[in-house]
């Protein structure tokens, strides 16, 4: 007597002896693993369970009901085991090999010959990532040992950059130090055992099944299909778009557009550029660009004053840009972080400049180190006016 | 490496002309052209056919529609891209040229 499983593929219920439901469970979790680095992961197992669904629903009819272990076993042998990378000729393993080989590897529980079951979670190591990479692939690589999204990583870094410079020696050690996921296994080994997103994947694709068989007509199936299409592949390349495809979006939204945001981005810039150096000359020599503050005003409001005429300037411009952002398609996922970068792409342009400055310029670090004064004398003369 | 082993390389390294010249003809589902291939040289599974599959389709070579079946979940249809079938062509050409290359080379 052997006990049996009742399993969900494709939406369809199917009876599994015990020994076959093992046998397809390290089937699907090594092409998990080996599929890890592909952005197609999540699709290619989908079509993989259904292509063993149909193969099951072949077996089984009349007084059949149960797909016994032999059975399972015969169909994974007929699927073959799972090609990592398609391009290369030089596969992992047996993966290139013809039926012999993948029938091995597919016998029952065999699939496991590589990656042993039961074993748990593997452990994690730090590895650099290069699919999907900016630079060497270290934050890639850290944010997917950490498990987190590579963007937090990369303004980690960027931030460590500009505040203490210590971002970018960092980053150059780690591409040293740290050694490049280049097999399936280093990969798998980068990210460890993904139980609960391989969990998350398979409730997901159960539920899609399931909504379609309960929707009452066609249409409305369709256009829950198109739905699930388009979130399917949207979801693998997002922040990669994010980051890459903010240029190509903005112009293809409206040519004027696309070329007023960096224009705009430019004069704002350049004022801001403008303002800063006007302030750094005021404070260090007391006048502004070489022109003489009128007698009787003092230092801190003629700065105030700058500020202001900077804001008269910059505001106006400020407002455009926003307004170009909104107008290529509204707030949408995208805006907030085009403003985040911009912000951070000025900070770190501010940073340096003043960093610069500070070391080529002694008249700015002598008029730094007089900020203090400055204040005492500005509150000096609030209280003054305030008598 | 065996003489064999050297033609698998060869094998696997086409698969994707052989895949796309299938898929040029009709609308197929990966049965379909697993079906197609068997018997060939180019006899070939599931588990190399759907990544491969995907990865040409996100190359853009070729694109695919849900359909119904009788009975069971419904199926990708797979289709060429005008990419796709720029391509074919390309590799089409290329193949006589090595083959007429192949066979000049080493004759006097």
């Amino acid at each position: 007597m052997n006990k049996v499983i009742t399993i969900n593929l494709g939406g369809n219920a199917y009876q599994l002896e015990e020994g076959g439901y093992d046998g397809l469970r390290a089937y699907l979790e090594t092409a998990n693993t080996r599929l890890r680095s592909n952005p197609d992961r999540d699709e290619i197992i989908s079509d993989i369970e259904l292509a063993i669904a149909e193969k099951f629903r072949a077996l089984l009819g009349g007084n059949k009901t149960v797909v016994v272990g032999k059975e399972v076993s015969a169909v994974l042998a007929e699927m073959g085991s799972i090609d990592a990378d398609p391009a290369e000729t030089s596969g992992a393993g047996g993966a290139s090999a013809g039926p012999a080989g993948s029938a091995r590897a597919a016998g029952t529980g065999a699939a496991a010959t590589d990656h042993p079951p039961g074993g748990g979670p593997k452990p994690k190591r730090f590895y650099r990532i290069r699919e999907g990479d900016m630079i060497a692939g270290v934050c890639n690589g850290l944010a997917v040992y950490l498990n987190i999204d590579p963007t937090f990583v990369r303004l980690a870094f960027v931030f460590l950059t500009i505040l203490w410079g210590t971002g970018v020696i960092v980053y150059i050690v780690m591409a040293i130090v740290v050694p490049e996921a280049k097999s399936p296994e280093e990969k798998a080994a980068a990210s460890g055992d993904p139980s609960t997103a391989q969990e998350f994947i398979r409730r997901a694709k159960e539920g899609y099944y399931e909504a379609m068989r309960g929707f009452p007509d066609r249409p409305a199936r369709r256009e829950w299909k198109r739905r699930f299409k388009r979130e399917m592949r949207g979801y693998a390349d997002q922040w990669r778009f994010r980051w890459h495809g903010r240029g190509t979006e903005t112009a293809s939204v409206h040519p004027g557009i696309g070329f007023a945001i960096p224009f705009l981005s430019l004069m704002q810039g350049m004022a801001k550029i403008l303002g800063i150096c006007a302030l750094i000359s005021l404070l260090a020599t007391g006048a502004v660009f070489g022109k003489a503050l009128p007698a009787n005003v003092p230092v801190w409001v003629a700065a105030l004053l700058l500020l202001i005429a900077y804001g008269i300037i910059a505001g106006p411009l400020k407002i455009a840009r926003r307004a170009c952002y909104y107008g290529m398609g509204g707030p949408g996922w995208s805006w907030p972080i085009v403003f985040l970068v911009d912000a951070l792409v000025w900070i770190g342009v501010v940073a340096i400049l003043l960093s610069l400055a500070l070391v080529y310029f002694p008249e700015l670090s002598d008029a730094v180190k007089s900020i203090p004064p400055l204040i005492h004398q500005a509150a000096a003369d609030i209280r003054n006016w305030w008598k | 490496m065996s003489v064999n082993e050297k033609f698998s390389a060869l094998r696997k390294g086409l698969l994707e002309f052989v895949v796309l010249q299938i898929i040029s003809a009709e609308k197929v589902y990966a049965a379909d052209i697993l079906q197609q291939l068997s018997g060939t040289e180019f006899t070939t599974q599931e588990g190399t056919l759907y990544p491969l599959l995907s990865k040409m389709r996100r190359d853009g070579l070729l694109d695919y529609e849900w359909k119904e079946s009788e009975a069971g979940p419904p199926r990708k249809y797979y289709a060429l891209t005008p990419k796709g079938q720029e391509q074919l062509q390309e590799t089409l050409e290329y193949w006589d040229q090595l083959n007429v290359t192949v066979k000049k080379l080493g004759k006097k």
